[in-house]
């Protein structure tokens, strides 16, 4: 009785926002009566079409280029972040680096990025990273300088080495802000991937959706927006899974 | 004075540290000495430079001046010291299994033994229960065991300790306070502990040291035989020793400042 409860209690929320969003949708066409606003049930029944045709096929090209950009970021982002937030000395001399190149909006790299590594995935691969990479890194250094230093001290004190402070005290401990900062960069990463599927590619669900804008099919981009909607929805909820999983001691 | 026979000593220790590019003297001149197996209590103001003397004890500060010598050794992390802090210093994200067993992981001790003396330690200090809570989980009686317990479980012979029952309530504290000294009567490890509590310095040590402020220096040894006793707590001896450092704290003037 008690996990109907409970399970109620999560989907009750996420159902009625669903409902909301489509009479939201639903009035908003109704009053533009514009075909670029096309009625939810329509735009719908799109999606389920084109389900059966290639946006599957876009969609994983869209989440190939997403995981793989995340996942390259946080490599990189996570041990330099916790590096320079553990040796502050260091980071005195990386500070001026970053923050002189943090905000620089690197989507105008993007031509640059096409001419020198082609159009194919890794140009736009290596501009999701890097935009995410400074999120991610900017974050964890601040958690790893911020974090107490009781508990370095005491660590220390049982006979730890810069290893075991990593393992045992910067990681984990960091951990919460570094999943924090995944999903500001997963949001970010999104906003990007669009862009940059509109340029010079014909896969990714960036290019479904204005392929189809540029055909007038407004039901289809519709589809298309649905489909990158959930897809990033979907991402979120695994990220959450995996705070819960990971930062136990933080939902006790 | 024959200082071979302590276990513990300090001779004209004096500790700089550099704040916004100027050096400061935290410590000047600092002696101590403890034999074996004795209580040492450290009292006087906040921001005196204890906490700094028991870095260089744990041997997380080599740049000092002087000469510390603990059983005849310089201080090295992760030796046969252990170190207590105020707010415990327990992890928030391990358990109280995994708190207490950090020691031993990075000593890497054996799965067997490790789980052995883990089990053991908890036992005794009736922590076995709440083996799988997380410090957030505890209340600070409780918490302040489990730093105990970590340091225990290393079998350490010298315990360090920075002012590690301030944040509980009265009657914690004194349970806590005769939990110590119970430990120390049966493992006869020497005990070297901050505090600010005249009371508690009285109740632990076998000798009180009273520190100055800025730069922190010791300015009186007294020997205190009433040290754990129980039924002296609250006696006339017993105010009477707390009169007598609490005016002579008084009577530097600094005490009600820092405190």
């Amino acid at each position: 009785m008690g996990w109907v409860l409970k399970k109620a209690g999560k989907t009750l929320p996420l159902l009625s926002a669903v409902i909301i969003l489509l009479i939201a949708w639903w009035l908003l066409s109704l009053g533009l009566k514009s075909p670029a606003v096309p009625p939810p049930l329509e735009a719908l029944k799109s999606l389920w079409r084109s389900m059966q045709g290639d946006l599957p096929a876009h969609l994983g090209v869209s989440l190939y280029r997403i995981l793989v950009s995340l996942f390259l970021a946080t490599a990189m982002a996570v041990p330099l972040g916790l590096f320079l937030g553990k040796n502050p000395e260091m980071d005195t001399k990386a500070a001026p680096l970053i923050y002189l190149t943090y905000p620089v909006p690197k989507v105008v790299f993007m031509p640059i990025l096409l001419i020198v590594l082609g159009i194919g995935d890794v140009s736009k691969i290596v501009l999701i990273t890097l935009i995410a990479f400074y999120q991610i890194l900017v974050t964890t250094r601040d958690a790893a300088k911020n974090l107490d230093k009781e508990y370095v001290i005491s660590v220390r004190s049982l006979g730890a080495g810069s290893w075991d402070l990593y393992r045992h005290v910067y990681l984990p401990g960091c951990l919460p802000s570094i999943l924090t900062s995944l999903r500001l960069g997963l949001g970010t990463a999104m906003a990007v991937l669009f862009l940059v599927e509109t340029y010079a590619t014909q896969k990714g669900i960036g290019f479904f959706i204005l392929d189809s804008l540029s055909r007038m099919n407004y039901e289809e981009m519709f589809a298309g927006i649905i489909a990158m909607g959930l897809m990033g929805f979907v991402l979120y909820l695994l990220l959450d899974k995996a705070e819960k999983n990971l930062c136990a001691w933080i939902h006790t | 004075m024959k200082m071979n026979n302590d276990y513990l000593s300090i001779k004209s220790l004096k500790v700089e540290y550099m704040q916004n590019g100027q050096a400061l003297t935290a410590l000047e001149s600092v002696d101590l000495s403890l034999p074996q197996g004795k209580t040492g209590v450290i009292i006087g103001p906040s921001g005196c430079g204890k906490s700094t003397l028991l870095n260089v004890l744990a041997g997380l500060n080599p740049r000092y001046s002087g000469r510390v010598m603990i059983d005849g050794r310089t201080p090295e992390g992760g030796g046969e010291t252990a170190l207590i802090l105020q707010d415990y210093g327990l992890l928030p994200w391990k358990t109280v299994w995994d708190n207490v067993i950090l020691g031993m992981q990075l000593r890497k001790k054996t799965h067997r033994a490790t789980k052995t003396a883990a089990e053991a330690v908890l036992d005794k200090l009736g922590l076995l229960p709440m083996a799988r809570r997380y410090p957030a989980q505890l209340s600070g009686g409780q918490r302040q065991r489990v730093a105990i317990a970590r340091a225990l479980i290393l079998d350490p012979k010298l315990l360090l300790m920075d002012e590690p029952f301030s944040s509980l309530d009265a009657l914690t504290r004194e349970e806590i306070q005769d939990f110590l000294l119970k430990i120390w009567e049966e493992t006869q490890l020497t005990i070297l502990l901050i505090t600010h509590n005249i009371e508690e310095a009285v109740f632990l040590g076998q000798k009180i040291f009273i520190m100055s402020p800025c730069p922190g220096k010791i300015e009186q040894a007294v020997d205190n035989i009433m040290a754990g006793d129980y039924n002296l707590r609250g006696r006339v001896q017993f105010l009477e020793m707390c009169s007598f450092l609490r005016s002579f704290l008084h009577r530097r003037g600094n005490y009600g400042m820092g405190a």
